[in-house]
């Protein structure tokens, strides 16, 4: 199930909301909240629960092993054991068919493909149990004991599919006990609004551009087009990925959780660094304490750890030798960003972000086309193309001209242009504040409207 | 305050839109789509172990939705709204995929198909508006039409001496499109029916239907919001049918003339586009001065024939082609009023609907069946009815894919066995008569 889907806002969220208010019973509320989760996860693929509670249960015991055994050298084995037990099965199904097609381009085996589905999920969860138990093995935090509040903390429905990567850390005493009131519970649903809006209004709107340009004969492209598409995808990427995020921290919120923010503005970046650190924030924060500092960070061999990082961060992304390419391509920049920093620092801050937008712009094709083949076609159309433009490109620019004018304001920082003590900010959200009710209700509709609209599919002949 | 208004509003949205749910009666069909709307399937063991059972929740739901066709048209006014719309802008639309899209599948049997006429569904995912009227984008294969003209000869073979084999297939209005730069559709589209005459033999009869309605290229033929020809473009090709056949055509002036007003018909339904919807069609068609009566068969035997009119007159909106024969039926019996003791059967899609009316003027009886959904056994239906004429009258796109022209082979070999069921729509009411249990997913 997904949050942008009529199913969960009108069937799901309704339900899941009235009974873990029904009673302020904490047990009832947490054994709730577990339930429905596990009906999230099972709703669209009801075999992989097994796995996901297999994990919760083992991380869980390993924990309190752990943690009896802290500062002994068996913690560490249990340690290693777990991280090992996690990593292996995110790689088996996750990786295994893409290892095995190139291994067997090495030489034969001695089984048969595997023919796993990607479990839901599994890429987010396994990282949330990764950074349990390092962080239990640190001392950083006390296990917990209740099964059942480690499985809710798991299986919590709110960051399940799509994250963010959540830590044990943010939430833990709220797993134990929550505390909800109206402004928490309001603020949430303005975020949920939000997080809506921007997936179907923009990402959606977005994509069925990017269906237009680069999914139809993207041979046939002329150069604009080619950047055309490929900036669609880029908004859409965004939107999709910001306002999921969005939802889930807006849900977490209405459930008495705090989630903490994955996005900030990324699109203003001034350098790819800066980039990363406004995108998919609680992916990077993960490699940088569990992979980039352990491994030296920047007091030893920094660039190479830069590399390691980007190349685990693309690989995370997709079993694709594409996005290990794309890890490739940021950690590369990276890189010549921290050897040119000095220089970098007196370039004009316009033109910084104008470099910043064209390759994380051009990054996404390597990000879109799995296949070697295409992409280089593509990139090809993007430098040069003989192609004159295609039907209907110049309808396509004048039919979405205010969506595109929506679209770039809601990619400027206004928070970072006028900080919160500044007038301005108070005013507007003062006026925010009073007015939100109505601008929620505004962006449910539109987002009801527009996903029912989605399921009209018509026909030339009676089907009947 | 405000925080509890606001999250009170949101919850009396979210628990007003489900008891609207609870408490709304549901349709089974949707007659703008011509679809059935989802059903939920039975929850089982295994229908939940395999994801099907959600699937069908959740398609129940998107389909069911409280004031669904509200909001569908308040979204066509979001769609319009993003943007500027130039009236006399190009634009190409791409449909959705859908899973009969599949080009490399197999044609096999009846009773594999949905919908076979895949070429059409084909066609409607790639669509050039201008103008605010929709048009295919291509113009066919001559090397299709080789396969249609073989399947002809077959007939021709097999009747030879006895009836006569006619085609009359009916161009893409892509080949009249307003504008130079879309001349190569036109001929293209030329190429393709050319393509048919030059591999016609055994005394099989072209009409040359492109070319009879290319000398009238300046005039209105096609709806600018369906995919079908008007009464005057298929009136074009009776005349171009006359020619083949030795017949001398009635003169549209010397036929009832009516018009109907306001059509937007599927292809605004497919694009939705603002500027189709301002410029509805209006339908002007004729009625010869014959006197008929006509029968409706069923798609398996000639038991139990119900009413059927040549023009139902009372059609209107969205159903405004449904005027001529009362839309799509497996077999309709036609008596006229002309006692020359000549009949025919016409083999069509539902471009021949328009055409077929034209054909009381010249014929006792005629019998109008759709290879789609018909199991009839069409070389009995010749010889005990001493047919004179076969006429194959219909759209480029049943002559171009080999379902369809597989369908029209297999009409002599048919023995009336159920294989498929077909829609059966009552023109009058515009209500769907009959129950259904294909299997369509809906994507």
């Amino acid at each position: 199930m997904v949050f942008s889907s009529l199913t969960f806002i009108y069937l799901f969220l309704p339900l899941a909301l009235f009974f873990h208010y029904l009673t302020p019973n904490k047990l009832f509320r947490n054994i709730s909240l577990t339930a429905f989760s596990l009906a999230f996860y099972a709703w669209e693929e009801p075999m992989w629960i097994y796995l996901m509670i297999f994990t919760a249960i083992f991380d869980y015991y390993m924990a309190l092993l752990i943690e009896r055994w802290r500062g002994d050298k068996k913690a560490k084995i249990i340690l290693l054991i777990t991280v090992l037990v996690n990593l292996s099965l995110l790689i088996f199904y996750k990786y295994g068919g893409f290892l095995y097609d190139n291994l067997s381009a090495i030489g034969q085996l001695p089984f048969d493909r595997p023919k796993n589905s990607l479990p839901v999920g599994i890429s987010f969860y396994t990282f949330m149990v990764i950074s349990y138990i390092v962080d239990v093995y640190r001392g950083q935090l006390k296990a917990q004991r209740n099964p059942l509040n480690f499985l809710m903390f798991i299986s919590l429905f709110q960051h399940l599919v799509a994250g963010p990567i959540v830590r044990y850390s943010q939430i833990g005493s709220q797993v134990d006990s929550r505390s909800i009131d109206w402004a928490r519970f309001s603020t949430g649903i303005s975020r949920f609004c939000i997080g809506l809006f921007k997936k179907i209004v923009i990402a959606n709107v977005a994509g069925a551009l990017v269906t237009k340009y680069l999914d139809a004969g993207f041979n046939d492209l002329s150069t604009i087009e080619a950047w055309f598409g490929i900036t669609m995808f880029s908004v859409q990427l965004y939107f999709d990925f910001s306002g999921y995020s969005d939802m889930a921290i807006g849900l977490a919120k209405m459930f008495g959780f705090d989630f903490d923010e994955n996005f900030r503005h990324p699109y203003a970046a001034q350098s790819v660094g800066d980039f990363y650190r406004r995108w998919h924030i609680s992916l990077g924060k993960f490699f940088r304490d569990y992979v980039y500092i352990p491994m030296g960070g920047n007091r030893k061999l920094q660039l190479r750890n830069i590399m390691i990082v980007w190349l685990l961060t693309g690989i995370w992304h997709g079993a694709s030798w594409n996005f290990a390419l794309w890890g490739f391509y940021f950690g590369s920049f990276m890189i010549i960003e921290k050897l040119l920093e000095n220089f970098l620092k007196k370039v004009p801050r316009f033109l910084r972000h104008t470099y910043t937008l064209i390759l994380i712009i051009f990054s996404r094709a390597i990000f879109y086309f799995v296949d070697f083949g295409q992409l280089k076609s593509f990139v090809g159309n993007l430098f040069y193309s003989t192609n004159s433009i295609s039907i209907g490109f110049k309808s396509d620019l004048f039919e979405h001209i205010f969506w595109f004018i929506l679209v770039v304001l809601m990619c400027i920082p206004w928070d970072e242009i006028y900080p919160s003590d500044t007038k301005v900010n108070m005013e507007a959200s003062r006026y925010y504040h009073m007015l939100k009710p109505a601008f929620n209700i505004a962006m449910l509709f539109l987002a009801t409207m527009l996903l029912v609209n989605s399921s009209y599919n018509p026909f030339l002949y009676t089907r009947f | 305050m405000i925080n509890k208004i606001n999250s009170i509003l949101f919850l009396s949205a979210l628990v007003g839109m489900y008891s609207f749910y609870l408490f709304t009666p549901t349709q089974k069909v949707s007659l703008g789509e011509k679809r059935k709307l989802a059903e939920l399937s039975t929850l089982t063991f295994d229908t939940y172990l395999n994801g099907s059972w959600s699937h069908s929740v959740d398609d129940f739901i998107d389909d069911h939705f409280p004031f669904r066709n509200n909001f569908i048209s308040m979204a066509e006014v979001f769609h319009a709204s993003k943007g500027i719309h130039f009236k006399n802008q190009e634009k190409l639309f791409i449909g959705k995929k859908r899973p009969s899209d599949k080009k490399n599948e197999e044609d096999t049997t009846h009773a594999k198909m949905n919908f076979k006429d895949d070429f059409e569904e084909a066609y409607s995912g790639s669509l050039l508006i201008l103008d605010g009227s929709v048009y295919p984008v291509g113009g066919g294969s001559p090397k299709m039409s080789r396969f249609f003209a073989a399947m002809l000869n077959e007939y021709a073979d097999k009747l030879r001496g006895r009836t006569r084999v006619l085609s009359a297939v009916a161009p893409l209005s892509s080949a009249f499109i307003p504008a130079i730069k879309y001349r190569k559709f036109n001929t293209q589209n030329k190429e393709t029916l050319l393509a048919i005459k030059s591999s016609l033999a055994n005394g099989a009869i072209f009409c040359d239907v492109f070319n009879e309605l290319d000398k009238h290229a300046n005039e209105k033929m096609y709806f600018s919001t369906d995919h079908h020809w008007n009464a005057i473009g298929a009136y074009y090709a009776y005349v171009a049918f006359c020619r083949g056949a030795g017949f001398t055509p009635v003169d549209r002036n010397k036929m009832e003339k009516r018009i109907k007003y306001n059509f937007l018909g599927s292809l605004y339904q497919l694009t939705r586009d603002p500027s189709v919807k301002a410029n509805p069609d209006t339908m002007v068609y004729y009625v010869p001065y014959v006197t008929t009566t006509a029968v409706r068969y069923n798609a398996n035997n000639f038991d139990r024939p119900t009413k059927a009119n040549v023009f139902s007159h009372a059609c209107s909106g969205g159903n405004t082609y449904l005027t001529f024969l009362g839309g799509d039926a497996p077999l309709i019996k036609i008596t006229t009023s002309v006692k020359n003791g000549k009949k025919a059967v016409v083999i069509k899609n539902s471009m021949g609907n328009a055409f077929a009316v034209y054909l009381i003027s010249h014929y006792e009886e005629i019998y109008v069946l759709d290879f789609r959904y018909s199991n009839h056994n069409l070389l009995q239906l010749i010889e005990k009815n001493n047919i004179n004429d076969l006429i194959f009258a219909l759209g480029m796109y049943g002559a171009q894919s080999q379902g369809t022209i597989g369908m029209m082979r297999r009409l002599a070999t048919n023995n009336g066995v159920p294989k498929y069921k077909p829609p059966v729509v009552s023109s009058d009411t515009n209500k769907v008569t009959r129950p259904v249990n294909d299997t369509l997913k809906i994507d």
